[in-house]
């Protein structure tokens, strides 16, 4: 207790005159030692100290008049000075926590906002139209959906059923085509090779290999990437061939590295592993990064000539169809002959058709050897 | 604004104030302590201590400041330090404090005012409303009012009629009062030095049931926060949790717990409810898309339904489910027995998010 004021001294009475004091400031007292004598109307009283402790002041003289709930004497005290003349705070015990971390303003400028831009009104509808809102593309400002939206979706639903989103390597191939054909002016030229020469022994796809390397050194700019924002082209040192290998899962397209310094069995044994893994799907990535050029041999499967599309940056795509047994003019004689039909595609914007004819006429010398 | 501040570090220099207002190093022996174990009223007692060293034109004055040192001691000692001509005690007449603490402002004084408790800042109104608030405006920028109006304010503590009350909606909607509430020692010694320091006036709303409810080390060293702008205290991406002065701590709580349960909650102290940094808002729903906003105060006509409002306006996008407010009720405030009804509790805030949450 800090302060001890005039308490209850019965029978109604509400004041009291301070006849004298026993103690002063700076006095320590024991509890229930005599502090004040006071007289009420009805009688004398002592009043004794309510705790022992050290007298900071005394409040009135001999004479005054006190009021009950007036203070008559302060404590020092240890206990902290709440002070309040109503209520009673709250005091903590012990500190909750010395350190506090917090941001002036946001944490950082994430820019981060909900993925789907979409109304409330615009969501119940997709809801009510069964609609997966997630898979809507808005054509309002900042992609918001709108009415039209939804209910594009939901028609092209109601016509044509449930659609399959394309994922993975189809998602892909999906994307990169579409980037093709906005961009690659491409021209497709066709011709035969006839095969009279080939013995038992000869891999269709490492004599391919063999003959665009020879192929590319008679044109060396179809093995090249072309930069058409800056109008430049680059020219790598190797002769670095993508691939196209059909899975199950869909087109990839492994890189096979340098074929212009490796031998046929390790080419071979090369591309064997490249297959084996598109259809375990676990080329490494580096290994899909790229190639200079592209071959595409669907000889193995069904058809002929093809206009083969070229992936930028590249320029250039060999495409080989079924190799088919043909009656050919040789020596003014006519002879059935394996015949393999070819087909290249090149970037017009950068290769001449001049340049693709005899890249063309290479790669049959080789093939016809 | 995108600064972090710790405690555990020095405080940065360059946020709040203009170099020509960096505190003085030379304070003499004024100030005891380079830092302080403190609660949020002896954060505002140092506070006041350094501005009063600092800056010869800051003045206090109010009911009981002087001698008794203010009913919650806020003011102790500021009158034996600084002496009677600077610490005045005036009579209980609220209009009247108003009223000198305009004429001491427009004159070149900073008087920081104290009214004993918010409910009597009434009489005081008219002062603040119609002339504290306007006086830049009405001399065409010739005269200004740089005072503080401190007042505790809100409930929990047990107080009869008239002590309790949350009413800084009331002086939100005055265009020219800046309307900040601290929600720790820290901030309360920030944003007071701030406050002193603004050129306007500033209402500084102090709630009182914190006043000794948390200690931390507070830093003597006259840095003051900025106004204007909210605090993060905590960052989370699943929804935001607005609010301000001692619910902060309910709100502080309720953020841990649903931690606990793998919900990040991002907790925003407004701090300065006038005028509204509604651009930390905004950007901390873009990234959560949900809010819940706790006010003391009734809910109807309360800044949480200005918030509420910006949020439909500019977030509309955002949002994936209605914007909660968990506030007072439209009631008057209750006395002591039924106030704990009245203050919204950790329980209704949980329950709030976890609503919004599951909204869809």
């Amino acid at each position: 207790m800090k302060f001890f004021k005039l308490p209850d001294l019965g029978e109604g009475l509400q004041e009291a005159e301070i006849i004298e004091w026993n103690v002063a400031a700076g006095d320590t007292v024991n509890i229930d030692q005599l502090l004040v004598t006071v007289e009420t109307a009805k009688a004398v009283v002592e009043i004794p100290a309510p705790q022992a402790g050290v007298i900071a002041a005394t409040f009135g003289q001999p004479g005054d008049i006190v009021h009950l709930g007036e203070a008559l004497v302060e404590f020092i005290s240890d206990e902290a000075d709440n002070a309040t003349v109503v209520g009673e705070l709250e005091t903590t015990k012990a500190p909750q926590q010395t350190d506090e971390h917090f941001f002036i303003g946001s944490p950082k400028a994430s820019g981060q906002r909900q993925a789907i831009r979409a109304t409330p009104a615009i969501r119940a509808l997709a809801e009510r139209l069964n609609v997966d809102i997630t898979k809507v593309s808005g054509s309002g400002q900042q992609g918001l959906i709108k009415a039209e939206d939804v209910e594009r979706v939901a028609r092209l639903k109601s016509e044509k059923g449930p659609s399959t989103p394309l994922k993975g390597v189809r998602r892909f191939m999906s994307l990169t085509m579409s980037q093709s054909h906005s961009e690659v002016v491409a021209v497709t030229i066709n011709d035969d090779a006839q095969l009279g020469n080939w013995g038992k022994k000869d891999d269709a796809t490492i004599r391919l290999l063999r003959a665009m390397v020879a192929a590319c050194e008679a044109e060396p700019l179809l093995n090249s990437w072309f930069d058409a924002e800056a109008m430049a082209y680059h020219s790598p040192t190797t002769i670095d061939v993508g691939m196209a290998v059909d899975t199950p899962g869909g087109l990839f397209v492994p890189v096979l590295r340098d074929i212009a310094k490796r031998s046929d069995k390790d080419l071979r044994s090369g591309l064997n592993r490249l297959k084996a893994d598109a259809l375990e799907r676990r080329i490494p990535i580096d290994e899909m990064q790229k190639p200079t050029i592209s071959l595409s041999n669907f000889g193995t499967i069904a058809g002929r000539y093809a206009n083969p599309v070229i992936v930028p940056p590249m320029v250039a795509i060999l495409a080989a169809g079924v190799i088919r047994d043909e009656v050919c003019a040789v020596s003014g004689k006519a002879k059935v002959l394996p015949v393999m039909p070819l087909s290249l595609s090149f970037d017009h914007r950068l290769i001449t058709g001049g340049e693709a004819a005899r890249f063309m006429a290479a790669l049959k010398d080789s093939l016809e050897a | 604004m995108n600064m972090s501040f710790s405690t555990s570090d020095s405080p940065s220099t360059d946020d709040a104030v203009e170099p020509d207002e960096c505190p003085s190093p030379d304070i003499g022996g004024k100030i005891e302590a380079e830092n302080k174990e403190c609660v949020l009223v002896e954060a505002i007692n140092m506070a006041l201590h350094y501005e009063m060293a600092r800056d010869d034109s800051v003045v206090v004055l109010g009911e009981d400041v002087a001698t008794n040192g203010g009913v919650f001691r806020a003011t102790l000692d500021l009158k034996q330090t600084f002496g009677a001509a600077r610490v005045l005690d005036t009579p209980l007449a609220e209009g009247l404090i108003g009223g000198i603490s305009i004429g001491m402002a427009t004159q070149g004084l900073k008087p920081v005012t104290e009214i004993q408790f918010m409910g009597f800042m009434f009489a005081a109104l008219e002062q603040l409303m119609c002339h504290a608030a306007r006086m830049r405006n009405r001399t065409r920028g010739r005269l200004s009012c740089p005072m503080v109006v401190r007042m505790p304010f809100g409930g929990g503590i047990h107080a009869p009629e008239h002590h309790s009350e949350s009413t800084e909606a009331l002086l939100a909607h005055t265009p020219g009062l800046r309307v900040v509430i601290p929600s720790s020692p820290i901030r309360a010694y920030g944003l007071l030095l701030a406050a002193i320091r603004d050129p306007d006036p500033v209402i500084f709303l102090e709630p009182k049931r914190i006043y000794r409810a948390q200690a931390q080390r507070v830093y003597n060293d006259g840095q003051a926060l900025p106004l204007d702008t909210c605090f993060t205290l905590r960052e989370g991406k699943d929804i935001t949790l607005v609010s301000w002065g001692a619910l902060i701590s309910e709100c502080t709580q309720v953020a841990d717990q649903m931690l606990e349960q793998g919900i990040a909650v991002e907790l925003i102290d407004v701090a300065t409810v006038s005028p509204l940094d509604m651009a930390t808002i905004l950007e901390s729903v873009a990234k959560t898309g949900r809010c819940v906003i706790a006010h003391e105060a009734p809910k109807t006509g309360g800044i949480g339904g200005e918030i509420a409002a910006q949020l439909a306006e500019h977030a509309l996008l955002d949002l994936k489910a209605p914007v909660l407010r968990v506030a007072g009720y439209d009631t008057v405030m209750p006395y002591a027995k039924k106030e704990a009804l009245y203050l919204p509790s950790t329980a209704q805030i949980s329950s709030a998010i976890q609503q919004v949450l599951n909204f869809a």
